[in-house]
């Protein structure tokens, strides 16, 4: 009897082993920080950086600096906007950052964000063609615009709560930031 | 033939007699505060106070019009010293408008195009206790917030009154393109 037992017990082990090795590996999360742009945030795996342009009507040409994560086929990024020349019409770059945004594509939340004494916005939206959905939060920080984005592919978990976990993981309070957060590495 | 024709002339004028007389609609402008709008009656200008977490106390100039139980009214506050701070403070005074009442409708504003574009946001809401309908629009120009509120009272009871829309939707910013004739805005002293 006690051997049968050992027996049941090692298949059950070597059962669950072998669903874990099977399973996707997800990256740890943890924690980003920029004391120069004056935000923080989390996500999983190494972020990759690159330089980028963002184009509207009111906001004219302006340089970005992107942020991004793949893990378990949700891409996770954060853009930031330079605006500092013209912050004073942060309302309406916010405002068009987000309009753009959603223009033409089925909206599926639009509603307050606030944190730290800040308030921005967040919207989810499906992206056209079956291209997938997005979560997006917007935030006017120091004169720019910072925007954190989760998406995922139309056949990927489109449920999946890491998303949201990105997007409301922002802080502008360096002492909110996880202890150990890497501090971004901003272009030379 | 005739008698038919007199009581139905009669009986139309005391339609229009026992309807609420409205007032004419005109336009407002204020070149100082860099904006225009539309509004029935007669505009009145009074002081208030503000306060969020955000922004803190603040004076506002209020612009306001009563007619056929509906209030129109433009608040306008100062904040040139954190003008980079719109984005937040505009957020902040929406979220104010709608916290605790029932949403109706939360959506995108945009006045002017193009490049000259404003963006800003709409929102209706019903008032708690049966207190009316309130749509209302949101801008943050040139370091000023402008409000911009038309309540529909119970008296009125109308809740599906276009003339909430217009007022709202009658803001211009780019004062070219105001109405010739517009009454200007009287500041306070």
């Amino acid at each position: 009897m006690r051997s049968r037992f050992s027996a049941w017990t090692v298949a059950a082990f070597a059962t669950a082993a072998l669903i874990g090795s099977s399973a996707p590996a997800s990256a740890a999360w943890r924690g980003y920080i920029s004391h120069t742009l004056g935000f923080a945030f989390a996500a999983p795996g190494d972020l990759k950086f690159e330089r980028g342009k963002y184009q509207a009507p009111v906001a004219g040409a302006c340089d970005t600096m992107v942020w991004r994560a793949t893990d378990e086929g949700v891409e996770y990024k954060v853009i930031v906007v330079d605006t500092t020349a013209q912050a004073n019409k942060s309302a309406t770059l916010l405002g068009e950052a987000e309009y753009v945004f959603q223009d033409k594509k089925k909206l599926l939340m639009d509603a307050f964000g606030r944190v730290d004494g800040k308030y921005g916005r967040k919207l989810s939206i499906d992206v056209p063609n079956k291209g997938g959905r997005i979560i997006a939060a917007f935030w006017f920080v120091n004169g720019r615009i910072v925007t954190l984005q989760a998406s995922v592919p139309a056949d990927g978990d489109v449920d999946s709560p890491e998303m949201a976990r990105f997007v409301d993981s922002i802080t502008f309070y360096p002492v909110r930031a996880a202890d150990d957060a890497l501090e971004l590495q901003l272009a030379k | 033939m005739r008698r038919i024709a007199i009581a139905t002339v009669l009986g139309a004028s005391l339609a229009v007699m026992a309807a609420p007389a409205q007032a004419a609609w005109q336009s407002y402008v204020s070149h100082k505060l860099g904006f225009s709008f539309e509004a029935p009656g007669d505009v009145k200008t009074t002081t208030g106070t503000y306060r969020g977490q955000v922004a803190g106390p603040h004076e506002s100039i209020i612009f306001r019009s009563v007619d056929d139980n509906i209030e129109y009214k433009v608040t306008v506050m100062s904040f040139m010293q954190a003008q980079a701070d719109g984005a937040s403070l505009i957020g902040e005074r929406a979220y104010m408008f709608q916290d605790k009442k029932k949403v109706l409708m939360d959506t995108f504003g945009r006045v002017e195009p193009g490049k000259d574009a404003i963006y800003g946001r709409k929102i209706t809401v019903e008032q708690p206790n049966n207190g009316g309908r309130t749509l209302g629009g949101f801008y943050f120009v040139n370091g000023k917030m402008i409000v911009l509120e038309a309540t529909i009272l119970p008296a009125n009871g109308d809740y599906g009154s276009p003339d909430p829309g217009r007022f709202i939707d009658s803001i211009v910013f780019q004062l070219q393109r105001t109405q010739s004739g517009a009454t200007e805005l009287k500041l306070p002293e």
